[in-house]
C-alpha cells in the first residue's frame, strides 16, 4: 500500500512539530525517518498511524483519503519504541490479541489464530518462548515480539517508532539487518524513525530527514550521503570538516587554498562555508605548492583498517579531522606533531546567508 | 535491572552507613513501645473485651434481633458503597489519569474534599439538603412524602460521600503511572475502546481496584460519625453495627459492645491482609514491567 | 468533537473523555458540591450579626481551642514518632518488621467508634493502661489528654505514609557525599536527610493535623464531652444539631469547612511544589 501525505501540520500549543509536510511513500518501501530529537519524525508517524490527528493536511493510503479515520480502522501495523506489549498477557497471547479483539464475524476460528501466532513465531524465531510473560525477555526479544504482534493482523503498512532505540549496540545491529531481511522476504511498506544515521544508511530504501518540523531532503542513503542539499544534512549524516573563505570569480579561497566552484560562479566576494568528510582529505607530508593547507598531526587513532588524524591548521588555527587507510597511513610514516599539507579532494560549498544552520 | 543494582547499592550500604548497634536497639526499642501501646493493646482489648463473659453472651450478643438488622443494614450500606464507588472510580481515574486537560489539578482537589471534611459536617450538608422540617429539598420531599434522613436511605447516601474518594485515589496514581501506550498498543491493533478497557486496562489495574474496593468496604463498615448524625437511631430500622456498639456501650453492655466491635475489627484485619496482598501485587507488576 | 472541548484538552486517541468526564463532573456535583455549598448556603441566610454571634460564643471558641491545641499536640507526636518508624522500617531489619509494617494501617482500617470504646475501656482509672497512671494522680480517659491519645491512634499512619516512599528512594549518593566531605551522622541526617524529607514530613503533619480535627467517633467516648472542658468543636456541632440548632451548627460547621479548604489547598500546594522541586533537581 502506499502512503501519502500531503500538507500536514500539526502544533502542540505555540510549539510547531509539523510543518506542511508532504511526503509519497510507494508501496513495498522502507523508509526511514531520520531527524533530531524535537525534529518532528515521531509526530508524522503517530499521524500516519491515527495516534495523533494533524491540525491541517491529509494522509492518503492507495489513493483513499484515511485523515479522518480511527486508529482502528487503518489497519497499520505500529511497534512502539519501548514496545508497549501487554505485560499482563503471554508472548503468545500477546501476538493474538488483534486477531481475537475482531468482531465475531471477522474473527479467524481458534485454530487458525493458533496458526497464524505459530508462523510469526517461527518467523521472528522465538517458538520456545510463547508462554513467557514480556518481563521475562530481553530487549531485543520484547522488540521480536511487538513486531510479530503488529504482523499478525496483516497490516498493509507497517510503522516502527525508534526501533532500535532501547537496545544495546551489538543487539542493535543483529535486528536492524533482520529487519532489513525480513523486509525483503515480506515486502510490506514500512516506515521507521530513527535519530541514527547509520541506522537509516544501513537499512532504508529510502531516507527523510527532517528537522525542526520540516523535510531537509529526501532521497536514497547514497543520494543523501554523497549530495546533501545543506549544511544541516551534511553535519546531520556523519563527520565533517568546516572551511571558511571566500569566494572570488568562480574560486573558492581557503586560506592558500583556490578551488573552481562552477555552480557558484556568479557570487563574487562573499563569506562561504566549505564542508569537507575526513575520508575526502588528502594528505601529503610535503609542500606540494599551492593548494596545500598546512597543519599540525594533534592525535593519531590507528585502530582498525581506518586511521584517524585530529589536525590542526597552522595559517588559521582550525581543528580538522581526517580518515586514511592504514597502508596509506604507514606509507607517510605519520607520526604526532608531525607537519603536513592537507587538501579536501571532495567537497561542498555553501553560503551561510542561504541557509541557517 | 535498576532494581537489581539498588538491590546492590542496599547490601553495601547496610554495613556502612548504619548507626551503631546499640543505636539502632534503642531506637527500634522506642518504636515497639509506642506500637504496642497505642496500636497492639486497643486490638488485642477488643477480643479480650468481648470473651470476657464467656463465649455465650458474645454469640448472644451478635445472634441478637436488633444486631443481625445492624449488619444486614451494614452489609446493605456496603453493596451500594462498592457498586456505586466501583463505577465513580473507574469513571473518574479514567478521565483525569488518561486525558490531559485544563484545571486537573483542582478537580483532583475536588475530589478529596470528602477527606477533608469532618464526618459530623459530612452527615450535617445531607440533612441541610434532605429534612424534612429544615432542608433545601424539604417541599419536594414532603410533597411526595419521602423520607431519606433518619432512613436507611439517608445512611446510604452519607456512606458514598464519605467513601467517594478511595477508589478513585488508588486508580488514579497507578493509571497515570502506566500511561496511555498499552491502550494505543490495543487501538491500533484494532481493539474498540470498550474492548481496550475491558481487556488492556482493566488487568493492568485489577489489584489496586480490588484494594480500592476494600478501603471503600471497611470505611462503609465502620463509618461512625456521619452515620450517626443522619441516623436518627431507630433500633432494629437505622442502626449499623458501629452505631449499635455505640448504643450497647451507652447502655453499660459493654461486652456485648466489644462482641460487635469484634466482628468490625475482623472486617478491620481482613482489610489490612488485602492491602498487604494487593500491594505486594502492584510492586511486583511495576518490576515486571 | 465540539472545538471547545478541543481547546480545554489535548488530543488522544484514547476514547471516551467525554462521557467519562461528563459523568465524573455530574455525580461530583450532585454528591460532594451541591451538598457542600449547603453551609455556606444556609450559613449566608443567617446574617452576620448572629453569624459571629453563634461563632464567638464561649462555647463555641472553647471548643475551637480544644479541637486546635489536642489536634496540634497530636499531629506533631505523630511527626516524631512517624518520622521514627519510618526511618526503623526502611532502614533496618528486625524480626516483625514486615508484620508492624503491615499493621501501620490499623487505625485506617479500624471503625473509629470501635478505637473509641476500645482507648476509653483502657485508659479510664479502672482500665488496663490507666490503672498505672491513676496512682500518680494522672487522668488520661475523660480529660484532653485522652482526646490526644485518641487522636494520635486514629491520625498516626499518616506521617509514618508520607515518609516512608521519601526515605524509601532517597538518592544513598548524597548520604555518602556528606559522609565523604566530613560530615557526622548526626550533621548529615540534619543537613542532607531532614531538608529531604521534610515536605514529606509537612504534609503528613498537615494531613494527621486535618483528620484530627474532623475526628467525631473516637472522641466523642473518651472525651466526656464536658463543655468547655473536653468538647471538641465536631462534638458541638452534633450537639446543636440534636438540639435542631441547625443555624448555630451550620455556622460552625462553616469555620470548620473554610480551616479545612485551607489545609486541603495548602497540602496540595505543598505536593504540587515539592513535586516540581524533585522534578527540577
Amino acid at each position: 500500500m502506499s502512503i501519502e501525505v500531503t500538507n500536514v501540520n500539526k502544533a502542540f500549543g505555540s510549539f510547531k512539530a509539523l510543518n506542511h509536510i508532504d511526503l509519497k511513500i510507494s508501496t513495498g518501501e522502507l523508509v526511514a525517518l531520520l531527524g533530531p530529537s524535537g525534529s518532528g519524525k515521531t509526530t508524522l508517524l503517530r499521524i500516519i498511524a491515527g495516534l495523533e490527528t494533524a491540525d491541517a493536511g491529509s494522509i492518503i493510503f492507495d489513493g483513499e483519503d484515511n485523515t479522518e479515520k480511527s486508529t482502528q480502522d487503518r489497519k497499520v501495523g505500529f511497534v512502539f519504541q519501548h514496545y508497549a506489549l501487554f505485560r499482563h498477557m503471554t508472548v503468545f497471547e500477546n501476538i493474538a490479541f488483534g486477531l481475537k479483539v475482531r468482531p465475531s464475524k471477522l474473527r479467524p476460528s481458534k485454530e487458525a489464530i493458533n496458526g497464524k501466532v505459530r508462523e510469526l513465531l517461527s518467523l521472528v524465531k522465538m517458538e520456545e518462548l510463547a508462554q513467557r510473560y514480556p518481563a521475562q525477555l530481553s530487549g531485543g526479544q520484547r522488540q521480536r515480539i511487538a513486531l510479530a504482534r503488529a504482523l499478525a493482523v496483516e497490516p498493509k503498512v507497517l510503522l516502527l517508532d525508534e526501533p532500535f532505540g532501547a537496545l544495546d549496540a551489538k543487539v542493535r545491529k543483529d535486528l536492524r539487518r533482520w529487519l532489513r531481511k525480513l523486509h525483503d522476504e515480506y515486502p510490506i511498506t514500512s516506515v521507521f524513525v530513527t535519530h541514527d544515521q547509520e541506522e537509516a544508511l544501513d537499512v532504508a530504501d529510502r531516507i527523510v530527514i527532517l528537522n525542526q518540523g520540516k523535510i531537509e531532503q529526501m532521497g536514497t542513503p547514497e543520494e543523501v550521503y554523497d549530495n546533501p542539499v545543506n549544511p544541516f544534512v551534511y553535519n546531520f549524516l556523519g563527520n565533517v570538516n568546516l572551511f571558511h573563505g571566500r569566494v572570488h570569480n568562480g574560486k573558492v579561497e581557503i586560506g592558500s587554498l583556490k578551488l573552481d566552484i562552477p555552480e557558484h560562479a556568479k557570487k563574487d566576494n562573499k563569506e562561504i562555508v566549505s564542508y569537507s568528510r575526513p575520508h575526502d582529505i588528502e594528505i601529503s607530508v610535503e609542500d606540494e605548492g599551492k593548494g596545500f593547507i598546512p597543519a599540525e598531526i594533534l592525535f593519531i587513532r590507528a585502530l582498525g583498517p581506518v586511521v584517524n588524524l585530529e589536525l590542526k591548521r597552522t595559517d588559521s588555527g582550525d581543528y580538522l579531522e581526517a580518515e586514511i587507510s592504514k597502508e596509506r597511513f604507514k606509507e607517510l610514516e605519520l607520526h604526532e606533531k608531525q607537519k603536513v599539507y592537507l587538501r579536501p579532494k571532495d567537497f561542498r560549498v555553501f553560503i551561510p546567508e542561504d541557509y541557517v544552520i | 535491572m535498576a532494581g537489581n543494582i539498588s538491590a546492590q547499592y542496599m547490601i553495601t550500604n547496610d554495613i556502612k552507613r548504619q548507626e551503631p548497634k546499640t543505636m539502632q536497639l534503642i531506637l527500634i526499642s522506642v518504636a515497639l513501645i509506642f506500637f504496642v501501646l497505642i496500636l497492639i493493646i486497643p486490638l488485642v482489648a477488643v477480643f479480650v473485651k468481648a470473651f470476657e463473659q464467656g463465649a455465650g453472651l458474645y454469640v448472644f450478643s451478635i445472634s441478637d434481633p436488633i444486631a443481625l438488622q445492624a449488619i444486614k443494614l451494614t452489609l446493605i450500606t456496603i453493596g451500594f458503597a462498592v457498586v456505586i464507588n466501583t463505577v465513580f472510580g473507574l469513571t473518574v481515574a479514567w478521565a483525569v489519569a488518561k486525558f490531559k486537560f485544563k484545571g486537573k489539578n483542582l478537580f483532583v482537589t475536588f475530589l478529596d474534599l470528602p477527606f477533608a471534611i469532618s464526618p459530623i459536617i459530612a452527615g450535617m450538608i445531607f440533612i441541610l439538603l434532605f429534612s424534612t422540617t429544615h432542608g433545601l429539598l424539604a417541599p419536594l420531599l414532603n410533597a411526595f412524602d419521602l423520607q431519606v434522613m433518619f432512613a436507611p436511605a439517608g445512611i446510604i447516601l452519607v456512606t458514598l460521600f464519605v467513601t467517594m474518594p478511595f477508589i478513585a485515589r488508588e486508580l488514579i496514581p497507578l493509571m497515570e503511572a502506566q500511561g496511555t501506550v498499552e491502550e494505543e498498543a490495543a487501538l491500533s491493533l484494532g481493539a474498540s475502546g470498550w474492548k481496550t478497557f475491558l481487556l488492556i486496562t482493566l488487568p493492568n489495574i485489577k489489584w489496586a481496584l480490588l484494594y480500592g474496593v476494600i478501603l471503600t468496604a471497611a470505611r462503609a463498615a465502620g463509618e461512625f460519625g456521619a452515620v450517626s448524625v443522619v441516623s436518627g437511631h431507630i433500633r432494629g430500622l437505622t442502626n449499623t453495627l458501629p452505631l449499635h456498639v455505640e448504643i450497647l456501650y451507652n447502655e453499660y453492655q459493654f461486652s456485648a459492645a466489644f462482641a460487635v466491635s469484634s466482628l468490625l475489627t475482623i472486617i478491620a484485619i481482613i482489610n489490612l491482609v488485602v492491602k498487604n496482598i494487593a500491594d505486594w501485587r502492584i510492586k511486583k507488576q511495576e518490576n515486571r514491567s | 468533537m465540539p472545538s471547545k472541548l478541543l481547546k480545554i484538552r489535548q488530543h488522544s486517541v484514547i476514547p471516551g473523555f467525554g462521557i467519562t468526564m461528563g459523568f465524573s463532573l455530574l455525580y461530583l456535583s450532585l454528591m460532594v458540591l451541591i451538598p457542600v455549598s449547603m453551609v455556606f448556603l444556609n450559613s449566608s441566610s443567617i446574617g452576620m450579626t448572629a453569624f459571629w454571634e453563634t461563632v464567638s460564643s464561649e462555647r463555641v471558641l472553647a471548643s475551637l481551642k480544644i479541637s486546635f491545641a489536642t489536634s496540634f499536640a497530636a499531629a506533631a507526636i505523630n511527626v516524631i514518632f512517624g518520622v521514627l518508624f519510618a526511618w526503623v522500617l526502611v532502614r533496618y531489619s528486625f524480626p516483625g518488621r514486615k508484620l508492624i509494617d503491615g499493621l501501620i494501617d490499623l487505625p485506617f482500617a479500624l471503625p473509629t467508634a470501635v478505637a473509641g470504646i476500645s482507648l476509653t475501656t483502657l485508659y479510664a482509672e479502672n482500665g488496663w493502661i490507666g490503672k498505672v497512671f491513676a496512682p500518680l494522680g494522672i487522668k488520661i480517659a475523660y480529660t484532653p489528654l485522652g482526646i490526644i491519645i485518641a487522636l494520635i491512634f486514629i491520625s498516626f499512619p499518616f506521617v509514618v505514609r508520607t515518609v516512608q516512599p521519601v526515605l524509601e528512594s532517597m538518592d544513598i549518593e548524597a548520604e555518602e557525599a556528606a559522609s565523604c566531605l566530613g560530615a557526622s551522622k548526626l550533621q548529615t541526617f540534619y543537613k542532607v536527610i531532614l531538608p529531604t524529607l521534610l515536605p514529606a514530613i509537612i504534609t503528613g503533619f498537615a494531613l494527621a493535623f486535618a483528620r484530627a480535627l474532623g475526628e467525631y467517633g473516637s472522641v466523642v467516648f473518651i472525651s466526656g464531652n464536658m463543655p468547655m472542658y473536653t468538647e471538641i468543636t465536631p462534638l458541638l456541632i452534633r450537639a446543636k444539631l440534636e438540639q435542631y440548632d441547625y443555624a448555630g451548627a451550620t455556622a460552625i460547621a462553616a469555620v470548620m469547612l473554610v480551616i479545612s479548604f485551607t489545609m486541603l489547598l495548602f497540602i496540595n500546594v505543598l505536593q504540587w511544589w515539592a513535586g516540581n522541586r524533585d522534578r527540577s533537581v
